[in-house]
């Protein structure tokens, strides 16, 4: 990795609630890249006073809006920050550090405009079964309705490139945002890949998910938007 | 006059007359202003002649004038719900516009190390 696109790599964390998690994830990419953004949706912690102290440029969100809503926020910033390569990253700490190397590397190289990170082609720790067949049908579902190849289309861990990252507009606040990022890519026809990465399931990360049922209001909300357009 | 229908032209005349003055300071638009006037006139109108809402009943393959009122009033709600959903989503999105905007405009840069 040359230190140019160390230094026009933004990296954007939406983060609501997660002052206990966000210092380490914080520190862990600083490590290695100098831009990192967190917004903070929101939180009634002090998730935005740990992010700052641990090195990251903070944007709030007055209310809670959504992951999406902050996803979009974060990604419009580094965009007029000058950023040619905009990667996303959860703020549970399910995602290393290291991976995000893997996903830039395409887009450098000018194979892709679009990386996402999958579980299913890398590694995970302690999922549980349940959220991997969850994980599954969803993917089987996005796979039909944006006709992509993908095989983890709910991954956090993305990276876009800067004409991919300008397209984007995130409409669906909430969790339906993934699926919708997957069909504008689609739609935009810009090349996507998939490189395997690994993910960590604790305890804290698992509290902090998605649950059956909120999987169903996900759908709903997704279904909404679509037939809104 | 029953007592019934007395009570009701009351009631629908009250809000014809703050339907229209609503309209005449500008506070409704054209069509919704128009919307509501015949919904109160046409309310007006199965009161004072229940035999018109027998007739269109009948008409639609319905037994009774009060059955096809009640149907009316139970599609009219969802109607009503559905507007008002809509009207929820755009308002959701117009918080979520407004709200990164503000963040946009006060980044909090990292403390110094």
């Amino acid at each position: 990795m040359t230190g140019v696109v160390k230094d026009t790599t933004f990296i954007v964390i939406p983060a609501f609630n997660e002052g206990r998690a966000i210092g380490a994830v914080v520190a862990e990419l600083k490590a290695l890249w100098p831009h990192v953004i967190v917004v903070d949706d929101g939180s009634r912690d002090d998730t935005a006073s740990v992010a700052q102290q641990s090195g990251a440029t903070v944007l709030r969100h007055a209310v809670n809006r959504g992951q999406g809503a902050a996803l979009q926020t974060g990604i419009t910033h580094a965009l007029r920050r000058g950023a040619q390569i905009v990667v996303t990253f959860d703020s549970d700490g399910q995602h290393r550090a290291e991976d995000v190397a893997t996903l830039v590397a395409p887009i450098e190289e000018g194979r892709a405009d679009v990386v996402l990170g999958s579980r299913f082609l890398g590694t995970t720790e302690n999922m549980s079964v349940l959220r991997g067949l969850l994980l599954r049908t969803a993917t089987a579902f996005t796979r039909m309705t944006s006709g992509a190849r993908v095989t983890d289309a709910h991954n956090g861990l993305r990276a876009f490139s800067r004409a991919a990252a300008s397209r984007l507009e995130i409409r669906l606040d909430r969790m339906a945002h993934a699926s919708e990022i997957v069909d504008q890519v689609a739609e935009h026809g810009a090349r996507c890949i998939e490189v395997p990465v690994h993910v960590r399931y604790t305890d804290y990360s698992k509290r902090k998910g998605q649950t059956g049922l909120g999987a169903f209001r996900v759908l709903l909300d997704y279904l909404w938007g679509r037939w809104l357009r | 006059m029953t007592t019934f229908q007395i009570s009701a032209f009351v009631f629908l005349g009250l809000a014809l007359a703050a339907t229209i003055s609503f309209r005449l300071r500008r506070q409704a638009s054209f069509r919704v202003a128009l919307a509501w006037s015949l919904l109160w006139i046409g309310a007006a109108a199965a009161i004072a002649w229940p035999q018109i809402t027998v007739r269109v009943a009948h008409f639609l393959g319905i037994a009774r004038g009060a059955d096809l009122v009640f149907y009316l009033a139970i599609l009219g709600m969802f109607v009503g719900f559905f507007a008002v959903y809509v009207r929820f989503r755009r308002m959701e999105s117009e918080m979520t516009r407004i709200v990164r905007e503000l963040a946009l405009r006060t980044p909090k840069e990292p403390d110094p190390e």
